[in-house]
């Protein structure tokens, strides 16, 4: 199936690979688009300042990954049923006015109901606009393609950061604390928690670990679909 | 002309959406933020003053447990923290005052509990702080914040004071280690306790 995909748009298509007509109009091809052939985190290498910053706990990682999702699935609503309308010189700038709209409300929202968790993530949820998956997704499908796919467009790459923020954080968590969401995993009698994984490297070992190994994998796909 | 007129039209049009969106949130969610605020500044009251509470509970129940607690005593310019010593006669009554200033990337709020003469540190909480974590974020870690307990608010030479000093030496009464990495925010930490004290100690000593 990945091969399939690739071979007809060839790797070096990349994000605008949702956009075509290969992939747009049909939402099993978008939603694995987002997920796996072209997961912003591990084939785009999108976002990666967040999923470094937020990942020390899962619990930190979910909430990140939800406020993404609305933020995506929201813009990309807004975005595409303006699509006809946006004057195509300023549509960058009414792309951004649209995200950081989104952006601040989930941000108000934290902070009015999710105290504690709002003071943890504290600048990264309003980084959230800055976040080129949300404006690569805009810009790359929104802007040509139908509300609902638009949707499915957003939450499908939404999901596919959030799990990597996901796996990033339970595995940091698990390793710096000996803990997955507070609840002790590793006995603190046999398992010294190794706190290098909370702090900053860990994040950056965590990460490349992960982006290698699915590097090897798709590597060896990538290969063979060239031949 | 008129696709500039349009471009123009389109983007006030938009900011104003934007605007009114935005306004409407803001409104709706200020009074539970202001809330959550308040309710850091009692925990931060209640926990130098080692009130036991759960720092998970809900803003409206810390404000129930410190008003129980706390009595605020209002001088000219300076609001103490006073522990009403009915409910929990195990914790040693203590003062709470606070102190605030700039720390190296932002505003740090905090307040620092004394014994009733004054004359001894009983514990240091931060409410509010901007610093980097894990270098000058570390003035809230129970290390740095533990060590100011039983310390003595003045020095020596009877002027009112503590001081927080790099270097490993011995340490005095009224003296503490510095964070490693973190000079300038223990710096400024130093300087803005100490301020706290001398208006307390100067307002309330003969």
């Amino acid at each position: 199936m990945t091969n399939q995909t690739q071979a007809g748009c060839g790797p070096a298509c990349g994000p605008s690979c949702g956009s075509t007509g290969l992939c747009g109009g049909k939402g099993f091809l978008t939603v694995k688009d987002g997920l796996l052939t072209n997961n912003p985190v591990w084939v785009q290498i999108l976002g990666i300042c967040s999923a470094l910053a937020v990942t020390t706990r899962l619990e930190n990682s979910l909430v990140m990954g939800a406020a993404v999702i609305f933020v995506i699935c929201m813009s990309n609503l807004i975005i595409s049923l303006l699509r006809n309308t946006i004057p195509h010189r300023i549509r960058i700038i009414v792309e951004v006015a649209i995200i950081a709209l989104f952006v601040i409300v989930c941000d108000q929202v934290l902070k009015a109901f999710y105290w504690e968790m709002s003071k943890q993530l504290g600048p990264y949820v309003g980084l959230i606009i800055t976040n080129c998956i949300v404006m690569g997704r805009a810009e790359a499908f929104a802007l040509q393609n139908p509300p609902l796919i638009s949707v499915v467009d957003g939450a499908a790459n939404g999901l596919g950061y959030a799990i990597i923020l996901a796996v990033i954080g339970a595995f940091r968590e698990l390793a710096g604390t000996g803990a997955i969401l507070g609840h002790v995993i590793l006995s603190p009698e046999w398992y010294t928690p190794n706190q290098l994984m909370i702090l900053a490297p860990g994040a950056f070992f965590a990460l490349g670990a992960l982006i290698a190994l699915v590097a090897a994998v798709r590597g060896g796909q990538e290969q063979e679909a060239g031949r | 002309m008129k696709a500039n007129l349009y471009i123009v039209t389109y983007s006030f049009v938009l900011a104003m959406v934007c605007a009114l969106v935005l306004t409407g949130v803001g409104r709706f969610t200020a009074p539970y933020q202001e809330a959550n605020e308040a309710a850091d500044r009692f925990r931060g009251i209640l926990e130098v003053l080692s009130v036991p509470f759960d720092r998970a509970d809900p803003a409206e129940q810390v404000r129930e447990i410190y008003r129980r607690n706390v009595r605020e005593i209002e001088h000219a310019e300076l609001t103490l923290y006073e522990l009403v010593p009915t409910e929990h006669i195990d914790v040693e009554p203590a003062v709470a005052v606070p102190f605030s200033g700039q720390g190296l990337w932002g505003p740090i709020h905090g307040f620092i509990s004394l014994s009733p003469d004054l004359s001894t540190i009983r514990g240091l909480a931060f409410v509010y702080h901007e610093e980097t974590p894990g270098l000058g974020g570390e003035i809230v870690s129970e290390n740095f914040r533990r060590q100011f307990e039983g310390k003595s608010t003045v020095g020596p030479d009877e002027r009112p004071g503590i001081r927080i000093l790099p270097g490993t030496d011995e340490r005095g009464p009224n003296e503490v280690d510095a964070i490693t990495g973190a000079t300038m925010t223990s710096e400024k930490v130093e300087d803005m306790i100490n301020e706290a004290l001398r208006e307390v100690l100067t307002e309330h000593l003969p």
